[in-house]
């Protein structure tokens, strides 16, 4: 994760609250997203090209695209079944 | 920066709620990861069957269980 990035002039910059917490919110989305980019990359390899051609295949295209679409799906339903919980 | 801004009560609070809400990003992006491994077992498809999307709820709400057994254990 890249580190803060102050604003660079001659007087020492006024850092509010909201500015650090922006920052810090960016930064964090940016980091979630590269995750995800991550974990989804992994799982649709192993799902999808089971034996690497030359190139890749329409029906290799298309589970990838379907996979991506599931894995979102995915990640709804856990966050979902997370918080409605019922005990 | 006024190195005073740090200890803002206010941005110590706004910190703590951010760090909460990145664990709780953390815990589902690791659970969607082992659940899909356990309940996804073929090709994906252009939606989930009924049994795939009762297995990933079920696959949450059991590792909540089992969290809790865990507590209680380590309580003991």
């Amino acid at each position: 994760m890249d580190s803060f990035s102050l604003p660079s002039s001659g007087s020492p910059p006024k850092l509010s609250t909201d500015d650090i917490m922006t920052q810090l919110r960016t930064q964090l989305e940016q980091a979630y997203a590269e995750e995800f980019l991550e974990t989804v990359r992994g799982k649709c390899f192993d799902k999808c090209i089971t034996k690497p051609g030359s190139s890749l295949s329409g029906s290799e295209s298309s589970c990838i695209s379907r996979c991506i679409d599931r894995y979102m799906e995915a990640t709804g339903i856990i966050g979902k079944a997370l918080f409605n919980q019922r005990h | 920066m006024d190195p005073s801004a740090l200890n803002s009560p206010e941005l110590q609070n706004l910190l703590a709620q951010e760090k909460e809400k990145a664990m709780i990003s953390e815990m589902i992006s690791k659970l969607t990861s082992s659940c899909w491994d356990k309940c996804i077992t073929g090709s994906p498809g252009s939606k989930f069957s009924s049994s795939e999307a009762n297995c990933l709820t079920n696959c949450a709400q059991r590792y909540m269980d089992m969290s809790l057994v865990i507590m209680k254990r380590l309580h003991q």
